[in-house]
C-alpha cells in the first residue's frame, strides 16, 4: 500500500516537473542553425549522396566513435561474463538437411548483402552499423544450423582491434591533412553519387562495419556457444 | 501495363487477405503455418511483381526480381524450420489429420 | 491520412508496450519488445528517415529479441539444473 502511494506521488512529482517544459514545446517549423548549414553545405562539401551518412561518419563522427566504444565495452562485458563456464553437455538436436542446405546457399548472399549495405553508406540508406548486424545474422543462422564452422575468437579479435584502430588513424589523418578530426577531405572527393566519391567516406564506413559486425558476431557465438 | 500491374497486385493482396483469414480460421499449428506461409509467399510474389509491371522500369524490376528470390528462398526454409521445432516440442496435430510423416520416419529410424 | 496511420501505429505500440510488462511468459513478452521495434520502424519510414528505420529493424527487432532469446534460454536451462 505505502509503495503504491509512494509510486502516485512520484509521478505527479515528475508531472510537475516536466509540465513547463511540455508546455513551452513547439513543433519545429524549420530547422535551426547548425542543421541548416548541414543540410545546405553538406552534400557540396564532403561530396556524399547520403546526407545522414556525411552527419553521422564526419559532422559528428566523434559521437560515432564514442557509440563503437560503447558497443566494444559491451562485448568485453559479456565475454568476461560468460568466460569460464564449461560446455558440458550437448544434447542439441541435429538440423534438418533443408536447413542446413538452405543456410549454405544463402550465408554468403546475406554476407554480401551486408557487405554492400556498409561500402554503399554514403550513396544509399543504411550504413556500418546496419551492415555489421546483418553480418551477425547470417552467423546466426549458421548457429541455428548447426554446420561446424567454428568462429575462431581470435581472428575476431584482431579484426576488431584493427578496423578500431585504422578508424582512429583514418581520423588522424583528416587531422593532420584536411580541416579536423575524422574529416573526409584527406582523399579526393570525385563524382558526386559514384562508389568511390565522397573522400574517406567508404573507407571510414566500411571500418565501422568491420568493428561492429566483428563485435555482434562475437557476442552471438559466445551465448550460442553456451548452449 | 499499368492496369495488368495493378491487377496482378490485387491477386496478390486477395492471396495475402486468404493467409490472414487462414491463420485465424486453421484448426492446429501446421495448418496455421501453412496458411500463413503458403499464402503470404504467393501473394507477395504476386504483389511484387505487379508494382515492378506497374511502374515499369528496368532498374526496378532487377531489384524486385533480386528481392523475389531472397522471398522464395527464405520463406519455405524459415517455416519449415518453426513447424519441425514445433513437431519436437510436442505439440500435436488435429485428431483428423490423417498423415504424420515426420512421426513415422522417426519411427521408422528407432525400429 | 498518413497521420491516422502513424497514431494507430503508435496506439499498437503503446498495446505491445504494456504487453510485454505484464504478460507472465517470458517468450511472449520478449516478441511483444521485438514488435514494438517493428511498428517504430514503420513510423520512421512513413517519416522519411530510411535509416534510422533500418537500423531499428534489424538491432531492435532482430539481434536483440536473438540475444534476449538466447539468454531467456540459459535462465530456463540453470533453474532446471537447479530443480534437478
Amino acid at each position: 500500500m505505502i509503495k503504491r502511494f509512494f509510486s502516485l506521488f512520484f509521478v505527479i512529482l515528475l508531472i510537475f516537473v516536466f509540465m513547463p517544459l511540455v508546455k513551452d514545446i513547439k513543433p519545429l517549423s524549420e530547422l535551426g542553425v547548425t542543421s541548416q548549414k548541414y543540410a545546405k553545405d553538406g552534400a557540396k562539401e564532403l561530396g556524399a549522396a547520403n546526407l545522414v551518412t556525411s552527419v553521422v561518419v564526419t559532422y559528428r563522427g566523434l559521437d560515432t566513435l564514442g557509440e563503437v566504444t560503447v558497443l566494444f565495452i559491451t562485448t568485453a562485458g559479456i565475454g568476461f561474463l560468460l568466460r569460464k563456464r564449461s560446455t558440458g553437455k550437448n544434447k542439441k538436436r541435429k538440423a534438418s538437411e533443408i536447413l542446413k542446405s538452405g543456410t549454405s546457399f544463402l550465408l554468403p548472399l546475406i554476407v554480401l548483402f551486408g557487405v554492400y549495405i556498409f561500402t554503399h553508406g554514403h550513396l544509399t540508406p543504411g550504413g556500418g552499423f546496419q551492415g555489421g548486424v546483418v553480418i551477425a545474422s547470417a552467423i546466426v543462422l549458421l548457429l541455428l544450423s548447426d554446420i561446424n564452422l567454428h568462429t575462431d575468437h581470435n581472428i575476431l579479435n584482431w579484426l576488431e582491434s584493427l578496423s578500431g584502430g585504422f578508424y582512429i588513424i583514418l581520423g588522424l589523418l583528416g587531422l593532420l591533412l584536411a580541416g579536423g578530426f575524422l574529416d573526409n577531405r584527406f582523399l579526393p572527393l570525385g563524382k558526386f553519387g559514384e562508389i568511390f566519391s565522397a573522400g574517406a567516406i567508404p573507407i571510414i564506413y566500411s571500418l565501422i562495419g568491420l568493428k561492429v559486425g566483428a563485435e555482434l558476431v562475437g557476442i552471438i557465438s559466445k551465448l550460442g556457444r553456451e548452449e | 501495363m499499368l492496369i495488368a500491374g495493378a491487377i496482378i497486385s490485387l491477386v496478390g493482396a486477395i492471396f495475402l487477405f486468404l493467409g490472414a483469414l487462414g491463420v485465424l480460421r486453421m484448426p492446429d499449428l501446421y495448418n496455421r503455418m501453412q496458411a500463413g506461409t503458403k499464402a503470404t509467399t504467393l501473394g507477395s510474389i504476386l504483389f511484387m511483381l505487379g508494382l515492378g509491371l506497374g511502374y515499369y522500369n528496368q532498374i526496378c524490376i532487377c531489384k524486385i526480381i533480386l528481392l523475389l528470390l531472397f522471398v522464395i528462398f527464405t520463406n519455405p526454409i524459415s517455416s519449415h524450420a518453426l513447424a519441425r521445432a514445433g513437431h519436437f516440442f510436442g505439440i500435436r496435430l488435429i485428431k483428423r489429420s490423417v498423415l504424420d510423416a515426420l512421426h513415422d520416419a522417426e519411427k521408422e529410424s528407432e525400429l | 491520412m498518413i497521420l491516422t496511420i502513424i497514431i494507430v501505429l503508435g496506439i499498437l505500440m503503446l498495446v505491445a508496450a504494456f504487453l510485454a510488462l505484464y504478460l507472465k511468459d517470458l517468450l511472449s513478452a520478449i516478441i511483444a519488445a521485438g514488435a514494438i521495434s517493428l511498428m517504430a520502424s514503420v513510423i520512421y519510414i512513413i517519416l522519411a528517415a530510411p535509416d534510422v528505420a533500418m537500423t531499428e529493424a534489424a538491432i531492435g527487432s532482430g539481434l536483440t529479441t536473438i540475444v534476449f532469446l538466447y539468454a531467456l534460454h540459459l535462465v530456463k536451462k540453470e533453474q532446471g539444473e537447479k530443480n534437478d
